[in-house]
């Protein structure tokens, strides 16, 4: 009886000599990859969740560069380690502590979710690993520390320069504010309110509808329709924004007040699934596949050649991310987090993105132009056709 | 526009989300009553259905495509439930139930994904019925208003051959006591075999129904499955009049609920749940052919 | 028919699992310290649905009041851990007290829907919420002390320890319960429920010290899983969360409290670690792993005796 109780011990203590080994131990302060001169970039983006058609297009904007380039940023080797950031924190933090303590990253790039961005920053920031965000954004992400870059937008940004614009449309009537009840949808309202009250607008009232739950907008759609305004600011993402251009349209709210919004309201996959629903939305964004620049049809067509769809602003936020780790790589003096954290503050504008020119500002958002978009069938497809720019 | 005309139609619309949540929901009821299965697989039936809309049904399909499709709609759903019927038969703990429809629920979903991709896709409604008609002043889909139509048409059906045919009465006293069935010479099996593949039709059928108002998408199979849940428990497990009163429940908290509370709106739902059962554990209309029902 | 475990097994894995920094590099610690985290919160689930037949969706609650408090109470108050831990578990058992009195009224079925309702809710307040960071997540958690004054943990293998530390207590005092008279009354609800209903006041005072004793668990749990990430978001308090383990317990084989340990630690190495081998696939493992599961370890991981599981075969 005695011996037999002993044998899982002594098989546990076997194994645990196997274990050891293995070598290595956690008790020690980890030092970061840099040691060479090539280049280890963590790649965390979706591949799965509500997230994953974003991911899906940042990792073709991501490797469309890398391609154009052959496989080099700033003329060093790049080694590419991938993660699935999933949908929420709850994923995408372990996903981004895998890359940087298993795989050795040197620098991150990616992160879709806000609240995932904001639980990999302070962890990424004591292992000295800088992050180019290339999606989410949360106001305060970036805050000009050293460690956190960001090639997409602020969500109070997007929202602000609708603002003026709005204000001259509607004249004297109100306008209703609707968003997906999250810190995002919160600060885009925010956003949006201050810049249109500064301009004169007025708001005639507000409805937060429940984030990822909500499939019936006709409440929310129907206040508004009771109120008086006379348009309707609306800050929605992926399918929420399928059933709520589709629903405002079917309600009729479609017939008399004009919708504004965030691009993501019509963004790629959604205005497809949206179709003709979403014509005559206007839409303020930094980017879009219609823009008419040289720069722009150069990156179009070679994405289309590549995937075989047209790109996204997504996709040309990891592209650029690309871009912005290529010209720090370029002017950085090695490969650390450190190192690549100092030659990020100095690699100045770049100005031949396919969204045109745009630099990080002392925060390290981009400081770039936004467009003003409509709407309107292209070749019998919904387009986002560019009515000039915002600001 | 006064505050009466603003709420009738969230009423109406209510009634327009109780009909796809009362097509779903049902056949999960009747499953769990009859064959006291839990099928966690049920929303991955209904997001077929959709998905199947998604493929078969495009912008101007007329009413016969769309009535087709909604048949074959049926024919997939009743086909996947007896494969769900068989492969649940020799297990009767709810919580190895719940581990194996949900693997079936995981895995469905992602080849589901790997068929139709990750973007949100639109389900279009029947060219006939597309459009909105002037209701109280205001435009109102059509589509919905068919939809509340084929609901009670389809639960009248289903009444009566509950309550009025001997397959009915045969149905009812499996729910009742299954071991008094075979003893007089029905394989209940059999039986079980019909409700399963009879409730799964239904929930793709649903889903296919559901499609122009929800539309498909990863993640809906778990939005519908608890909604269906949320339906069968407040209503009363293994009951076709339960399922009818929690959809409609639900429906009204949904959207009347939604637009007088707006600011609760998403604590709405689980809160009246959650009221409900702690008054009437059993639900509001339990089967009255139902064994307690409530053990796992 | 339930052997004890034998004490020697116990203690060789206590000491290989005290040892593993010695060995382990950084990620695959941080990997062990997760599963701890989620381990405890799986026991918790564990002591109401396999010990006392309750099967619970809702143990995120109590998971997330502790995983709340204790990061509350590291951005405003002190970075001691064991301070943190204190808060936690209580405001988890009190919380557990409150909600326990309605929804231990109920039982099956319904019991699984009203503590779903529980967690769903709490989540959503979470998500609500801005004083504790909103949709997301509350962030500035500082590193966490041990001894006052001391050094704050921010090292891997330091942190594990502290982990392992509040998992070896947790499963302590699930183990105690579990063989207390208490956890015999909780072994007698669940054979009786159904078939005697009515047993009355004393039934309802063994569910509600039940289900206070998992909600405290559970309380650690958080705690545990705020100290390692040192951030909380409202996604570890989603639906999803509840699922994964409540199946981890019915994987492991429910009753056995250290069954369920193993089926999270499966659950977790197969969603996670095998999953970043084909990216975006890990729920589609996790549901392989569940239907084969089902037929090929009738009686979970544990191989222990499932409730209900008619005696065919011989056992």
């Amino acid at each position: 009886m005695r011996t037999r109780r002993l044998a899982p011990a002594a098989l546990l203590s076997t194994a645990a000599l196997a274990l050891a080994g293995c070598g290595g131990g956690s008790l020690s302060e980890d030092s970061g990859g840099g040691g060479d001169d090539s280049v280890t970039v963590g790649l965390v983006l979706p591949a799965s969740g509500v997230y994953e058609p974003l991911g899906v297009d940042m990792t073709r904007g991501w490797e469309l560069y890398l391609e154009q380039n052959d496989g080099q940023l700033g003329g060093r080797d790049v080694e590419v380690v991938t993660a699935d950031e999933g949908e929420g924190p709850d994923v995408g933090v372990p996903a981004t502590t895998r890359v940087i303590t298993q795989d050795q990253a040197d620098v991150v790039v990616g992160i879709v979710n806000s609240a995932t961005a904001l639980g990999v920053k302070e962890g990424l920031a004591s292992s000295e690993v800088p992050l180019i965000v290339a999606n989410a954004g949360a106001d305060d992400l970036a805050d000009g520390g050293e460690w956190v870059w960001r090639t997409s937008f602020t969500n109070g940004g997007i929202a602000a320069s609708l603002g003026e614009q709005v204000a001259e449309d509607v004249g004297d009537e109100p306008v209703y504010l609707m968003a997906s009840d999250y810190a995002a949808g919160e600060e885009s309202i925010a956003g949006f309110r201050e810049a249109f009250e500064a301009a004169g607008g007025t708001v005639a009232g507000e409805s937060l509808t429940p984030f990822g739950t909500t499939s019936d907008y006709q409440p929310f759609l129907t206040r508004a329709q009771n109120s008086d305004a006379g348009a309707i600011y609306a800050f929605y993402a992926g399918a929420e924004a399928v059933s709520f251009v589709q629903q405002y349209r079917e309600f009729g709210a479609a017939e008399d007040l004009p919708l504004y919004g965030p691009g993501f309201l019509t963004e790629g996959g959604v205005l497809e699934a949206q179709g003709d629903a979403a014509e005559g939305v206007q839409t303020a964004m930094h980017y879009s596949n219609l823009l008419d620049t040289p720069e722009n049809t150069e990156f179009v067509d070679a994405y289309v050649e590549a995937y075989d769809a047209q790109p996204t602003t997504y996709a040309v936020q990891a592209y650029d991310a690309a871009a912005a780790l290529d010209a720090a790589l370029e002017v950085s003096d090695g490969t650390s987090g450190a190192d690549i954290a100092a030659a990020l503050g100095e690699v100045g504008e770049f100005s031949d993105s396919p969204r045109g020119p745009w630099s990080f500002d002392e925060e390290h958002n981009p400081e770039q132009t936004y467009f003003l978009r409509e709407v309107e069938m292209v070749d019998g497809a919904p387009g986002n056709v560019v009515q000039g720019e915002l600001n | 526009m006064g505050w009466l005309d603003a709420n009738l139609i969230s009423v109406l619309n209510g009634f327009a989300l109780a009909a796809l949540l009362f097509l779903i929901a049902v056949g999960l009821s009747l499953v769990f009553g009859t064959m006291d299965v839990l099928n966690l697989a049920h929303g991955s039936l209904s997001l077929i259905g959709a998905y199947l809309g998604v493929a078969l049904v495009d912008e101007d399909a007329s009413l016969g495509v769309f009535v087709l499709a909604a048949l074959l709609a049926a024919a997939v759903g009743a086909a996947l439930g007896a494969a769900l019927a068989a492969m649940t038969s020799a297990i009767n703990d709810h919580l190895r139930q719940a581990l194996l429809t949900l693997g079936v629920a995981l895995i469905a979903a992602d080849v589901l994904r790997e068929l139709f991709g990750s973007d949100p896709e639109r389900v279009s409604a029947p060219a006939a019925l597309a459009g909105s008609v002037d209701v109280l002043g205001r435009p109102y889909p059509v589509y919905r208003l068919s939809v509340v139509a084929v609901a009670v048409v389809i639960g009248l059906v289903l009444y009566v051959v509950l309550e009025r045919t001997q397959a009915g009465a045969i149905v009812r006293a499996t729910v009742a006591d299954r071991g008094m069935v075979e003893a007089i010479g029905i394989r209940s099996q059999v039986v079980l075999l019909g409700v399963f593949g009879v409730g799964a039709a239904l929930a793709t059928l649903g889903g296919l129904l559901a499609g122009p108002v929800l539309g498909a998408r990863p993640g809906l199979d778990s939005t519908v499955l608890l909604l269906a849940l949320v339906v069968v428990v407040v209503g009363g497990l293994g009951s076709v009049r339960g399922a009818l009163l929690g959809a409609l429940l639900v429906g009204q908290v949904q959207t009347l609920g939604v637009s007088l509370l707006p600011g609760q709106a998403s604590y709405l739902l689980f809160g009246a749940m959650a009221l409900v059962l702690l008054l009437r554990p059993r639900g509001l209309l339990p089967s009255p052919y139902a064994h307690a029902g409530g053990h796992a | 028919m339930r052997r004890a475990l034998a004490p020697g097994l116990v203690g060789a894995v206590v000491v290989v699992l005290v040892a593993l920094p010695l060995f382990l590099t950084p990620y695959p610690i941080s990997l062990v310290t997760r599963i701890l985290a989620f381990g405890l919160l799986v026991v918790s689930v564990d002591l109401l649905t396999g010990v006392t037949g309750l099967p619970s969706l809702g143990q995120i609650a109590y998971f997330g009041v502790g995983a709340y408090t204790a990061g509350m109470v590291g951005v405003h108050v002190t970075d001691n851990l064991v301070v943190q831990l204190a808060a936690g578990v209580a405001l988890a058992a009190l919380f557990a007290l409150v909600t326990g009195a309605f929804v231990v009224r109920t039982s099956g079925i319904v019991f699984l829907m009203v503590t779903l309702a529980v967690g769903e809710l709490t989540h959503r307040l979470a998500d609500g919420l801005d004083a504790v960071g909103g949709s997301n997540g509350l962030a500035g958690i500082p590193p966490g002390t041990v001894l006052p004054g001391g050094e704050p943990l921010l090292i891997a293998g330091f942190v594990y320890w502290w982990v392992l530390a509040v998992f070896l207590l947790g499963m302590a005092v699930a183990l105690v319960v579990s063989r207390s008279p208490l956890g015999r009354a909780m072994r007698g609800v669940r054979e009786a429920e159904g078939r005697l209903p009515a047993l009355g006041q004393r039934t309802y005072a063994v569910k509600l010290a039940a289900f206070v004793v998992a909600g405290a668990v559970a309380g650690a749990a958080g705690t545990a899983w705020t100290a390692q990430n040192r951030f909380v978001s409202p996604g570890d308090l989603a639906f999803s969360v509840s699922a994964i383990a409540l199946l981890s317990v019915v994987l492991g084989g429910a009753g056995t409290l250290w069954g369920p340990l193993l089926g999270a630690a499966v659950v977790i190495v197969v969603r996670d670690e095998l999953a970043a081998y084909v990216a975006g696939y890990g729920e589609l493992l996790l549901g392989i792993l569940f239907v084969v599961a089902v037929y090929a370890l009738p009686r979970g991981i544990a191989g222990s005796r499932l409730r209900r599981v008619p005696s065919v075969r011989p056992a």
